[in-house]
């Protein structure tokens, strides 16, 4: 009898001490940032890479980081094809610096455009732990509103191509630059 | 979460010596008894020579624990739940428990409930209310010396819980907060209409404390087998009675009841195995 006692209180004992487990992983898809693959404008099917791209947010200090682990202003640039940027998920458009050749000693080589996205977006449950994610919708008529700076010049993304209007996941290509 | 553990421990602890304090009053009787009829042999053998008759009161001392069960109906109220409203201003619930006693070791068992409840998860913030009612039996597979109406059971339940969840605020989740740290955003979306049954195991121990007043506990294993998920975008989190859903499916549970014992008749038990004996 003493012997089932003490086994009900062991079991009490353990099973009470159950901890949170709210933790979301990190492979859950969650908010999509929008994916932009850089094309060579004279042979449209060949990924062509940037050089010393920096993308700098609307009121922002600071690039988005694109190479985590160089140190300084290098940490901001990019040499690749293909970028992701986060959207704004409290607002319906989101306003970004495209600047090439950034920190070039030679002004005139830099080249700077700004791309203004604008979209719809939709809050969806993931989980307990994940909370909600925001999928955007780019707005058909002007998905997206280019100017370059100064403006006498000439933009530097010479075709901006809305590949997929619905940004559900980071899987796909949304945008695609000629330059 | 820690009122409830430390509650939840020093009651156990109580528990346990209740228990511990049962079983040593009875183990005194039965050493004392003993002794005495240790110390009553060896006198014995002296008076047989005498008188005869003293042989009589012998017999009738084997006779005497004539044990009767007492069958009736327990009714009662979860103390925890009914507590936890006074330190926790996001839970209001309150449990009802009885059982009806079957036959020597069986007992029909029942719970009803009405939970409100308000969940702060790291980026949900829900409301769930509703009601349940848990029905099943118990199995008492504890020995009670003489008298004793103390019960350690194993159990099963079927439960029903209907309820609706509000979702009051929550969090957009941003992998490369770029943009700085998202506000939580108010949402008053409610889902109403919706439905849950599971199944329980249940282990629980009663011990009489005073006349017809017993405390007991119980723990228990829920395993969802259905349940009525919001229509779109969302899913059930809580479950009254039921509590929190886990992915797997699974959740657990317990109470500590006070009930009071409404006794209706008398069983006489034929004491099958001493005869054997």
């Amino acid at each position: 009898m003493k012997k089932i006692i003490a086994l009900l209180i062991i079991i009490l004992f353990t099973s009470s001490s159950c901890e949170k487990d709210d933790i979301c992983d990190a492979n859950t898809p969650t908010t999509p940032r929008l994916v932009i693959d850089f094309y060579n404008i004279s042979n449209a099917s060949v990924l062509k890479n940037v050089t010393n791209l920096k993308v700098i947010g609307d009121g922002m200090t600071e690039g988005i980081v694109f190479n985590s682990g160089a140190s300084g202003d290098a940490q901001y640039l990019t040499n690749g094809s293909s970028i992701s940027i986060p959207l704004k998920t409290d607002s319906n458009s989101t306003k970004y610096t495209f600047i090439l050749n950034s920190g070039n000693p030679n002004p005139t080589l830099i080249d700077i455009d700004e791309v203004t996205f604008n979209y719809t977006k939709e809050d969806v449950f993931v989980s307990r732990a994940c909370g909600f994610k925001t999928l955007f919708t780019f707005v058909p008529n002007n998905p997206y509103i280019q100017t370059a700076v100064p403006i006498t010049k000439g933009k530097w993304m010479q075709v901006i191509s809305v590949e997929k209007s619905n940004i559900a996941n980071e899987n796909e290509t949304h945008i695609k630059v000629f330059f | 979460m820690k009122h409830t553990l430390k509650y939840f421990f020093s009651f156990c602890l109580l528990i346990v010596q209740v228990l511990a304090q049962a079983q040593e009053t009875t183990e005194t009787k039965t050493t004392s008894e003993k002794k005495e009829s240790v110390s009553k042999i060896p006198e014995a053998p002296k008076v047989v020579t005498a008188k005869i008759d003293t042989i009589v009161p012998v017999k009738k001392d084997t006779i005497v624990p004539v044990k009767k069960d007492r069958y009736g109906v327990r009714v009662g109220v979860d103390l925890y739940k009914l507590t936890r409203g006074l330190y926790d201003s996001n839970y209001k619930g309150i449990e009802l428990v009885g059982d009806y006693r079957l036959t020597k070791n069986y007992y029909a068992a029942a719970e009803l409930g009405s939970e409100n409840k308000t969940t702060e998860d790291d980026r949900l913030n829900t409301t769930t209310k509703g009601t349940y009612l848990k029905v099943g039996f118990d199995y008492n597979f504890y020995e009670n010396w003489l008298d004793m109406e103390n019960i350690i059971s194993i159990g099963l339940r079927g439960g029903f819980s209907t309820f609706n969840q509000e979702l009051n605020s929550f969090k957009i989740y941003d992998a490369n907060p770029y943009w700085g740290e998202l506000p939580w955003q108010t949402s008053g979306k409610s889902y109403n209409g919706l439905t849950a049954g599971w199944a329980e195991v249940v282990t629980g121990v009663k011990v009489k404390v005073y006349n017809n007043i017993f405390v007991g506990f119980s723990l228990r294993m829920n395993m969802l087998l259905f349940d009525k998920k919001p229509s779109d975008n969302f899913e059930n989190l809580y479950i009254p009675g039921f509590n929190r859903t886990y992915a797997g499916n699974f959740g657990a549970g317990f109470n500590y009841t006070v009930t009071y014992f409404i006794p209706l008749y008398k069983k006489t038990i034929k004491p099958k195995k001493s005869v054997k004996k």
